[in-house]
């Protein structure tokens, strides 16, 4: 019998509703980083409001990268319904805090995914997620220093000024400062 | 051994209440169930497959009001309204199941004989 269901699609059902899961936590994610833009903001976080912005275009392009990979696929990419962003942080720590359990969340998606390609042998789509894994080395790479800057620098006095305004140099040279 | 209803359509599933058929020509499915036939694209049928699936039963044998009685899907891709009570939506749930595990071990003794040769 003509195998209808391999003509349709590349991914097996359990990869497609992994990818799709990864698009909403990608769609959640830039969501989150613009919120956190809009609180910087109206704190008077000027620097850290453009760096969160930026973030959360980096997400949302991540986003639409797996959406049409898996439309490419032949499968059905989802556009993801997206609820519960918080509008409110306690402080300004607190946004980068929660910054790094975010992309820490989304590594820890990637490696279950990952596990899962193996496990079901489609190759294809292990492939495919090695361009994200790379790419969380560099966001958490980058939520981590951001992070540090409270603890180098200090929120006492013109602290908080200062650190906003090294939050934009913070970037990830994927260790060639090293050579 | 699968049987050939006519040139076209293949079985795939059949109980007693009805079944899944394979057109080869029209590379979709037909299902027939309640003396009618619906023919599906392979994408819109397992889109069915995920309707049938999700219909509470429990919900509508613990509701007593009238309208729990029955469950109606309209998918837009095919022209059928499904009427469904409780009985139909375990007959064809366990048509559509059937058929789904039927075309899932397809593809799999496929890969495998493709891996022989």
């Amino acid at each position: 019998m003509k195998d209808l269901l391999r003509l349709r699609t590349s991914l097996s059902e359990e990869i497609e509703a992994l990818l799709n899961e990864q698009i909403k936590t990608e769609a959640y994610s830039s969501a989150v980083y613009l919120s956190m833009a809009s609180w910087c903001n109206r704190n008077g976080f000027d620097n850290s409001a453009s760096y969160l912005e930026k973030q959360s275009y980096e997400e949302r392009e991540h986003m639409m990268k797996l959406f049409r990979f898996v439309n490419d696929m032949g499968g059905h990419a989802i556009s993801p319904e997206i609820t519960n962003i918080p509008q409110e942080f306690e402080s300004f720590r607190s946004v980068f805090e929660i910054a790094l359990q975010q992309e820490i969340s989304v590594t820890a998606q990637f490696n279950r995914m990952a596990d899962r390609c193996f496990k079901a042998k489609d190759f294809m789509t292990f492939q495919f997620i090695q361009w994200f894994l790379k790419e969380q080395i560099e966001e958490e790479y980058v939520a981590r220093r951001v992070l540090e800057l409270f603890d180098v620098i200090g929120e006492e006095g013109t602290g908080r000024w200062e650190i906003d305004k090294h939050i934009p140099k913070v970037h990830y040279d994927g260790g060639e400062s090293a050579k | 051994m699968q049987k050939k209803l006519s040139s076209q359509l293949i079985e795939v599933y059949k109980t007693q209440h009805g079944g899944v058929y394979q057109c080869n020509t029209k590379n979709a499915f037909c299902l027939e169930f309640g003396n009618s036939r619906s023919f599906f694209k392979i994408s819109d049928f397992l889109n069915f497959i995920k309707k049938i699936n999700g219909i509470d039963i429990a919900e509508m044998a613990k509701n007593t009001s009238r309208h729990a009685d029955i469950a109606i899907v309209m998918p837009h891709y095919t022209e059928r309204c499904f009427v469904l009570t409780i009985t139909d939506v375990i007959n064809l749930r366990e048509i559509v199941n059937g058929a789904k595990f039927m075309l899932q071990l397809n593809s799999i003794l496929r890969e495998c004989m493709t891996t022989l040769v």
